[in-house]
């Protein structure tokens, strides 16, 4: 009795295993939108379906001919089930979709305004992927340009990794955009960052009376290498009279910050700009 | 705190009385084994275990942060795409989801409501590794070992039936408040 039941254990083992494990002949790699063919499976009619990244396909077949995989149901990277059944019995195989050649690139860079002068300030990252959207993994050749307003450009060959690479660039004494691409083969993509002055430099203000009244104004704002702050930046005026301290923020027009303030007795004036910190100024009230 | 004197009253004669406090125990006991003998929660929808080794991952360190966040997004990720490619509903993809990986995933949800299949996923875990997190901090690349089993079922036929490590080339970038699946890619296993 017990070698029956071991038996008939044994024999539905076999049986469903080889109801599920069937191997269906597939080729083991296809590249991304190549059509191909799976050979026949068995006979008569029968259903095929095939499940991959982006697809659940299911269709009547004659499973005692080839079944043709349309190149348009490849298209995405990634392992695939293909299975037939027929009858009770299915077979299946599994196969790995991979990227066609590369024909598009991702290129992100940070920030889009830069202060100039700044080590390490800008990062270029490039992403590979062949037409269908899919990134190619095996390690590809991209060429990467700065262009700086003045000046020639720079140019330099970067391998991806993973289908990655990427880059830290200075940004240039000089303020302007500067154009980063990234190019391999036929596709390339720019992108451009604009170099600002950095913090103000040198930071000077004079004083006149206009009306009876103390008009302070500062000189035009560069940063150290000479370009013009850009026209918005906060300037803040402090005051220290005999009616107490009074702070006055005003943003540079026109590269020049200026302010009107009344001033009783003796005054100290002080004049900053973010953590730059300019001259000062002894004023006495009605002079 | 003050108590009512009817609850010091009963908590009182509760403590001092042997048999109601024994009536106590015994039915707090039979509570929590009634409890426990409830059917667990489905499979479905408890978070997978994910585990994250960013030791070479570069060229920007990981964050503590960012280190919590990424495993437990991506766990997120899969019970929801599990979710979603079980049940054909679409809409549960994004919240963990976004470009390519919520196209495709879009895309195959669509077909296997027009052919009648969808997909079972057990997760038994994954184990991710960190590979490129860029010096910005917006884009991650994680490679992911998944141990899975997957049914196909046609209607409610079943027509396979796996046990599976896969491995996984996944691109992540960070959200509003999360970290979302941008890229989720199979590859053969050693590669690339």
């Amino acid at each position: 009795m017990r070698a029956l039941i071991s038996v008939s254990l044994l024999l539905s083992f076999v049986l469903t295993t080889a109801l599920w494990s069937a191997e269906l002949k597939v080729p083991p790699q296809v590249t991304a939108g190549n059509a191909f063919s799976i050979s026949g499976a068995g006979s008569g009619q029968g259903t095929f379906y095939l499940i991959g990244p982006a697809e659940s396909i299911k269709r009547q077949v004659d499973l005692a001919n080839d079944i043709q995989i349309q190149s348009e149901e490849v298209e995405h990277v990634g392992r695939y089930t293909a299975i037939t059944c027929g009858g009770d019995q299915c077979s299946s195989g599994h196969f790995y979709v991979h990227a066609a050649a590369p024909d598009r690139l991702g290129l992100i860079v940070h920030p889009s305004r830069v202060p100039v002068s700044n080590p390490n300030a800008i990062s270029a990252v490039v992403f590979v992927f062949d037409d269908f959207h899919n990134l190619v993994l095996v390690p590809q050749s991209v060429k990467l340009t700065v262009t700086p307003t003045a000046g020639s450009s720079i140019s330099e060959s970067r391998n991806t990794q993973n289908g990655v690479t990427w880059v830290r660039l200075n940004s240039a004494p000089k303020g302007g955009p500067a154009k980063i691409e990234a190019a391999i083969g036929k596709a390339s993509e720019i992108r451009v960052v604009q170099q600002v002055a950095s913090d103000a430099c040198n930071l000077q203000m004079k004083s006149s009376w206009m009306s009876g009244k103390l008009v302070i104004e500062t000189n035009p704002v560069r940063d150290c290498t000479g370009n013009f702050v850009p026209d918005g930046t906060i300037v803040s005026f402090t005051k220290t009279d005999a009616d107490g301290k009074t702070t006055v923020d005003v943003p540079l027009k026109k590269g020049i910050a200026k302010v009107e303030m009344p001033v009783s007795g003796q005054a100290h004036i002080t004049v900053a700009s973010g953590v730059v910190t300019g001259n000062e100024l002894n004023v006495s009230g009605g002079r | 705190m003050i108590r009512p004197a009817w609850y010091v009253r009963k908590m009182t004669n509760t403590i001092h009385n042997p048999i109601r406090r024994f009536a106590r125990i015994t039915a707090t006991t039979c509570l929590a084994l009634c409890l426990a003998s409830l059917p667990r929660v489905s499979a479905d929808t408890s978070l997978p275990t994910v585990e994250l080794n960013a030791e070479k991952m570069g060229p920007r360190q990981i964050e503590d942060l960012t280190s919590k966040s990424i495993p437990r997004d991506y766990a997120f990720a899969w019970l929801s795409m599990a979710q979603a490619l079980d049940t054909n509903r679409k809409d549960l993809l994004g919240g963990y989801f976004t470009g390519l990986a919520k196209e495709n995933l879009v895309q195959k949800i669509a077909d296997q409501q027009k052919t009648g299949i969808h997909l079972k996923y057990e997760d038994h875990g994954h184990k991710l590794e960190g590979l490129f997190y860029s010096p910005a901090g917006d884009a991650m690349q994680l490679r992911d070992q998944a141990a899975l089993e997957i049914q196909i079922l046609d209607g409610d036929k079943v027509i396979q039936t796996e046990q599976v490590t896969l491995h996984f080339i996944v691109l992540m970038t960070p959200g509003a408040d999360r970290w979302l699946v941008r890229d989720l890619e199979t590859i053969p296993e050693g590669k690339p």
